[in-house]
């Protein structure tokens, strides 16, 4: 096919089901979420994982993974799980810099987002969600030039240690915005929902990012649907942590223990 | 060295001015005038438009038989131009420089389709020009009532067809 098109994922005929996660922004200082994705990782009987980006609450190079720490030992419970089902993640807004050689050490493949499932004679269209967000027009010119080629290059260049002290600033300034009570906090434009779906020709939209878990119908013919991810916090009372679990009956939201 | 401007005559609706950028997209500008100087984009139709997304064309008679094209040109989309709304970009496959004739005009900000890094997924779509006049004609045609023909989706039901391509200058 010629022609500008979202990104495919053809799941093997031989998946029951697929678990899709998002926002669990894994860091050292969150031990109980840790433990929880750690389990989970262990435990689940999922064919395949989507991550949906912010699996990591933050991500300055792969060479972080370099050396003991953090990182590594994601890397290394990663590896273990994508020996036993295949491992599939898309960057978040927090993860963007985790590169191919971070996820080939893992074993994981990276996706596009937006990008399609194709499971069990649906399309399921897959993101995070934050490039729908289209009244955040701060997060959304932030984003562009992030993304971007040459602040890459430019900012991993940086020594390591100048790149994590840039990490925790981003992070801050990031929380302080959050926090913030006269921010209004931007959803998910619906329109733009439909529009992707349409194109997609796909019937549900999964994404994470507001962490505001939800099921929104959306006001367009053929039943369109946006599901929307929990994050995970396994410390917060009471704690979240959560799968969306896709299978031949559709989709159903599955607390992690 | 100015931009150069071709002009595209749409049966039954006006005219699209495109204004190409050869300082950032060399080879696809020459590419694309190469075609329009040969009469490759003369009837031919817009045969894939999905609203607020894209329209597409420069390959197709009417009828859908595929006209014979050049060959692959090398993607340019690392050029720091945006798949932003009424640029107009290279249509190519899955493999990132198999650009040959097609092009789309984008009808909204497709930030997804920019260059993020040189391998199969980040390759992106080359920007290469934008609309300078006629935006209406871009609105109504992205308007058209589409659907399947053969192996195409989103095929307009009538034919919307560039009866001509020109060069204004060049």
């Amino acid at each position: 096919m010629t022609g500008p098109d979202f990104a495919e994922i053809v799941a093997p005929a031989a998946w029951r089901t697929v678990d899709l996660l998002a926002d669990l922004h894994l860091q050292a200082d969150e031990p109980a979420t840790f433990e929880a994705w750690r389990g989970y990782l262990e435990t689940t009987p999922a064919d395949a994982v989507f991550f949906l980006g912010d699996l990591f609450e933050l991500w300055v190079g792969d060479d972080a993974a370099d050396s003991d720490g953090f990182e590594a030992e994601c890397a290394a419970l990663l590896r273990r799980a994508a020996e036993r089902r295949p491992l599939f993640f898309m960057h978040g807004n927090r993860d963007f810099l985790v590169g191919a050689a971070f996820a080939a050490r893992c074993g994981m493949t990276l996706v596009d987002d937006p990008c399609v499932l194709v499971f069990q004679g649906e399309r399921w269209l897959l993101s995070h969600g934050d490039q729908l967000c289209l009244d955040d027009t701060d997060y959304l010119d932030f984003r562009e030039r992030v993304r971007s080629q040459r602040w890459r290059g430019d900012f991993l260049a940086r020594p390591l240690m100048e790149r994590r002290a840039l990490g925790r600033s981003m992070r801050t300034q990031s929380e302080h915005r959050k926090h913030d009570p006269d921010a209004r906090w931007a959803d998910v434009d619906p329109a733009a929902a439909i529009v992707w779906l349409t194109h997609a020709r796909a019937r549900a939209l999964v994404h994470g990012h507001t962490h505001r878990p939800a099921e929104h119908l959306l006001d367009a013919p053929g039943n369109l649907r946006r599901i929307v991810l929990s994050d995970w916090d396994a410390a917060a009372a009471p704690p979240r942590a959560q799968r969306l679990c896709l299978s031949a009956a559709g989709a159903q939201r599955v607390d992690v223990r | 060295m100015s931009n150069p401007q071709v002009e595209l005559s749409i049966k039954d609706h006006g005219t699209i001015t495109l204004e190409l950028d050869r300082a950032k997209a060399p080879k696809s500008v020459e590419n694309f005038l190469a075609y329009v100087k040969k009469g490759h984009y003369d009837n031919t139709v817009f045969h894939r438009v999905i609203p607020g997304f894209m329209v597409q064309g420069g390959g197709f008679e009417p009828g859908m038989a595929q006209k014979p094209t050049a060959g692959e040109i090398e993607n340019e989309a690392n050029n720091g131009l945006k798949n932003d709304t009424y640029t107009v970009a290279m249509a190519r496959t899955s493999a990132p420089h198999s650009a040959t004739a097609q092009f789309f005009i984008n009808i909204a900000n497709n930030g997804f389709l920019n260059h993020t890094a040189p391998s199969a997924q980040g390759w992106g779509y080359a920007v290469f020009g934008k609309v300078v006049g006629g935006t209406d004609v871009v609105d109504k045609i992205k308007a058209v009532k589409t659907g399947r023909k053969g192996f195409h989706d989103d095929v307009p039901l009538e034919d919307v067809i560039i009866e001509k391509a020109t060069i204004l200058s060049e």
